[in-house]
């Protein structure tokens, strides 16, 4: 009969936790939240773990995804976004992403064709596989990847990391059939294809439609990237201009920097606020030594003595248009020339479709499908990527390739399409000024990048990768959006205010109707109100299979139990001190005879009842260590200490030595931690050895 | 509220000593927002008394934990009915009213308490109960700007300060308020100073008979014929 209540309360508090912004925004719904907080406690394994539950090529996202989860990050109104693409780079690297062999039996007999190898085909080939249908992934160019081949240049993606990602497909058994341009849909089902996905990309670059556009010397955007990323070094002379202000305008200007181009210009009709490209592509072109000139377009191109002269016209912003951007008007006789060696057009690109293939084109020359199922015209096609979509990011590709392999998964075998339900509440709301004023302010740490100088001559990656401590510094920003505590039990709730008066970040609120509310949005996970509610109504939300401190606890005790050394010791130590960078961190990784570490997320959750249980099963001596001035949490050290003299009375009234409860590292600048817990180790060994003593006299 | 504070883990210990089985009583009302005998110190208590059993050889106890609601109401505890046949001794943590109303429940098995019941108050803030209410019977608090002096003043008279007010604070504790003091300051922000010029005649104590009881309906014959 006896703790059903406390099993209740055990068994409600899994599967809570609210979907939260960065993951919404990511168009895979990866569980960012969770990644970011393993790699805070140093464990990166498990991080890639979760990171390659929701994503089939990790190590691509690492390098070029574009991050919205970063747009919708809600430390950004504190102070600046989570590192989030960068976290996920050092947890492939850290993790060994590239050493994880997968294995895929085929289980179905329908085979499935794949039209295109770029993140899209990949991903589909990737789900399909693991579905366990035989799939064939045909590529019209020598290499596969699509744009991470021959669109994206390499100092933004090494040409291994794709590399390894197709090595990986192959090793699943997929079929790769390269310098295969497909012509025919239908010869594909008459050679016994069942379905079909295409993904052809986008391609062709869009015309500008002026004069002299054909002129030797003006070469479009794409075809030069995919020159370059092919091995060719184009020459381009020195003065060179790139017509466009979106990422393959970016990518090409500084990738004829490094072709040695002595002066890369970018021209763009708009301002620099109206680039399409993103902010990091902008300032990494401007330090290579990219120049820009704003609101500028060029009218006519001519070739003469061997140089391309070029009338522009200057622009001004009028009203916005429908995408919001303001639009360029040309002003009235102010043309002008210039001259440069060569001219990169990049202005934007579109898909190119067989019209062999019969099907349905819309918009700016995309494949027509249907937006849940991706169903095209014809039955048993089905199409996504850049081909239906126009140019888009890599990860949308993915997203794309994912959801084909399961709705072609659903089309073959029959079934009605299972679309993804949101069946998870999702978190939003900004954060209020009140609990933005409490949370303590920490610099954005950015990975390292190479130098100017060092990568304008070359094509060498050129964002580094976090260190350890930096890495888990920059995880531990995150607020844990979602992840914060609820009244589970209303009917408990006996409405005491404890939660409302003890809260750092001042969330907790009475109602109108006199109940007290804990809104998700603005909690902080700090757990105070948790180990300090009287009537335990309250629980932290929580992500899937994260052990509870009892747990943790339990696990430790089982530990020592069978070691059998002595004397037992149990720490409970704030897992980011502890696994991160805190002074704890060589006392988790070397070990020390008789001292079990039961790691907890900020040591403010701990509850009496935990450091009791550790003295019932046989602990001669408790201690807390928290992350010292590492802490980016409010009040922390006083939670702790309210309940350790607590717990201390109590001891002494049992007749235990309540030095046997100790407390390291909570607040800052507590000199040697190290040396404290030996002298605790000491004085523990001794209080056990004068009670040994006694009992003798006793009896 | 109901203010109160759980006895010394000794006394405890002591009146459990004689049974095996002992089931911690908890209370979701009062004791649990005075943090005395909720669902919280319930289980602080469960374990502490565990770590004393397993510190010391004396005793083997087996002790389950529950935490009801309101034990001053029969009706809350009929969900014990059955638990209680498992067990040897109730400790109760409830106040002094849940004790005995849990004891009259179930009249078969013995009921201790766990907490000292101490007086009727407020938080003054977190972790901190001050006495605001001596449940006299006869409110005068109209006449005292909302300020009690039975409970607030040490001596409980009716026309104050008396000459041991200093600074506001009172002689026999210099870090409590002086009640007169705040009475009178009250009632000069309210400018109803004359009330302070009042005599207040004594009271009698001796007339409130105990245990007293209020009845609050009337008194009609329960009939059969409403239909």
């Amino acid at each position: 009969m006896d703790n059903y209540q406390a099993s209740r309360m055990r068994e409600a508090s899994y599967g809570h936790s609210l979907i939260p912004p960065c993951q919404v925004a990511c168009p895979l719904h990866m569980e960012i939240g969770e990644y970011v907080d393993l790699v805070a406690q140093g464990k990166v394994l498990e991080a890639l773990q979760v990171i390659r539950d929701g994503n089939p090529f990790p190590s691509i996202c690492a390098y070029v995804c574009t991050h919205p989860c970063e747009d919708a990050c809600r430390r950004s109104q504190v102070d600046k976004p989570i590192a989030i693409r960068a976290l996920k780079r050092f947890a492939v690297e850290f993790g060994g992403d590239r050493m994880i062999q997968l294995e895929a039996e085929t289980t179905q007999s329908e085979k499935v064709a794949v039209v295109g190898s770029g993140p899209a085909g990949l991903a589909c080939a990737y789900y399909l596989r693991k579905l366990g249908y035989p799939v064939t992934i045909f590529e019209a160019y020598s290499e596969l990847g699509g744009m991470l081949r021959v669109g994206i240049p390499q100092y933004r993606l090494p040409r291994e990391v794709v590399d390894t990602e197709v090595q990986r497909l192959i090793h699943m058994g997929v079929e790769i059939k390269a310098n295969t341009r497909v012509i025919s849909l239908d010869l594909l089902f008459d050679i016994g294809y069942k379905a079909v996905f295409i993904t052809v990309g986008a391609h062709q670059s869009l015309r500008m439609g002026i004069e002299g556009e054909e002129s030797p010397g003006v070469i479009d955007g794409a075809t030069f990237l995919r020159e370059v990323n092919l091995g060719l070094k184009p020459s381009l002379g020195e003065e060179v201009a790139v017509v466009g202000g979106g990422n393959v305008a970016m990518d090409a200007a500084r990738a004829a920097v490094r072709l040695g181009a002595s002066k890369v210009s970018i021209l763009y009709r708009r301002s620099r606020a109206e680039m399409p490209a993103g902010p990091d592509e902008i300032e990494q072109a401007l330090e290579e030594g990219v120049e820009t000139m704003f609101l500028m377009a060029p009218t006519k191109m001519k070739r003469e003595n061997g140089r391309l002269g070029v009338t522009c016209t200057r622009m001004e912003l009028g009203e916005p248009d429908a995408g919001g951007r303001r639009r360029p008007v040309p002003i009235e006789d102010s043309e002008f020339n210039m001259e440069f060696d060569t001219l990169i057009t990049a202005i934007g690109q579109a898909p190119q479709i067989s019209e062999d293939f019969r099907l349905r084109i819309g918009k700016g020359s995309t494949i027509q499908v249907d937006p849940v199922t991706l169903t095209t015209n014809r039955a048993g096609v089905f199409a996504g990527g850049d081909a239906v979509t126009g140019p888009a990011t890599v990860t949308q590709a993915l997203a794309s390739g994912r959801q084909a392999a399961f709705r072609i998964d659903d089309y073959l075998r029959h079934r009605y399409p299972l679309v993804d339900k949101e069946a998870e509440e999702t978190l939003s709301g900004e954060l209020s000024p009140e609990t933005i004023e409490m949370i303590r302010k920490t610099e954005r740490l950015e990975p390292p990048i190479l130098p100017p100088e060092a990568r304008a001559k070359e094509f060498k990656a050129v964002e580094l990768i976090y260190n350890w401590e930096a890495a888990v510094d920059e995880a531990r920003r995150c607020l844990r959006c979602g992840m914060g505590a609820e009244i589970l039990f209303q009917d408990k709730c006996a409405t005491c205010l404890t939660c409302l008066r003890v809260c750092p970040y001042h969330v907790p609120y009475l109602d109108e109707g006199g109940t007290i509310q804990i809104p998700a949005d603005q909690c902080q996970a700090c757990g105070i109100c948790v180990a300090e509610c009287p009537a335990r109504a309250i629980v932290l939300r929580k992500p899937y299979d994260r052990r509870h401190i009892d747990e943790e606890l339990e696990h430790a005790l089982k530990s020592a139990a069978e070691s059998k050394s002595k004397p037992l010791i149990i720490g409970f130590c704030c897992q980011y001190g502890l696994f991160g960078t805190g002074a704890l961190a060589s006392l988790w990784r070397g070990g020390k005879a008789g001292i079990w570490i039961v790691p907890v997320l900020c040591v403010a959750k701990l509850e009496g009842e935990h450091i009791l249980r550790a003295f019932e099963m046989g602990a001669e001596g408790v201690f807390i260590a928290g992350c010292g001035e590492q802490c980016s949490r409010e009040n922390t050290a006083f939670w702790v200490l309210q309940r350790v003299e607590r717990i201390r009375r109590a001891l002494s009234q049992i007749g235990l030595e309540p030095e046997r409860l100790q407390t390291f590292n909570l607040r800052a600048a507590e000199g040697d931690t190290a040396e404290a817990l030996d002298n605790f180790t000491g004085q523990i060994g001794r209080l056990c050895l004068a009670s040994v003593i006694k009992q003798e006299v006793k009896s | 509220m109901i203010v109160a504070e759980q006895k010394p883990m000794e006394e405890i210990r002591r009146v459990i000593a004689p049974y095996e089985r002992v089931l911690l009583l908890g209370c979701g009302t009062c004791m649990t927002v005075c943090g005395a005998g909720g669902e919280r110190e319930v289980s602080f208590l469960n374990s502490a008394l565990r770590v004393a059993q397993a510190k010391s050889s004396d005793g083997i106890h087996n002790f389950s934990e529950y935490t009801v609601k309101r034990q001053c109401d029969f009706e809350f505890l009929d969900s014990l009915a059955d638990k209680v046949n498992e067990v040897d001794a109730i400790l109760s943590l409830g106040c002094g009213i849940g004790v005995q109303v849990v004891a009259e429940r179930f009249p078969d098995i013995p009921v201790l308490p766990g907490v000292n019941t101490s007086f009727m108050g407020m938080a003054k803030e977190w972790g901190v109960w001050d006495e605001r209410c001596a449940a006299c019977g006869d409110c005068r608090l109209a006449e005292t700007a909302g300020i009690c002096p039975i409970t607030r003043c040490t001596k409980g008279i009716l026309n104050g300060p008396c000459a041991g007010t200093k600074n506001g604070k009172c002689e026999a504790n210099k870090d409590m308020d002086c009640a007169w003091i705040l009475i009178y300051k009250r009632l000069e922000r309210l400018q109803q100073l004359d009330k302070m010029r009042r005599y207040y005649p004594p009271r009698n104590f001796r007339v409130i008979p105990r245990p007293r009881r209020i009845v609050m309906k009337a008194d009609v014959e329960p009939g059969e014929d409403n239909g």
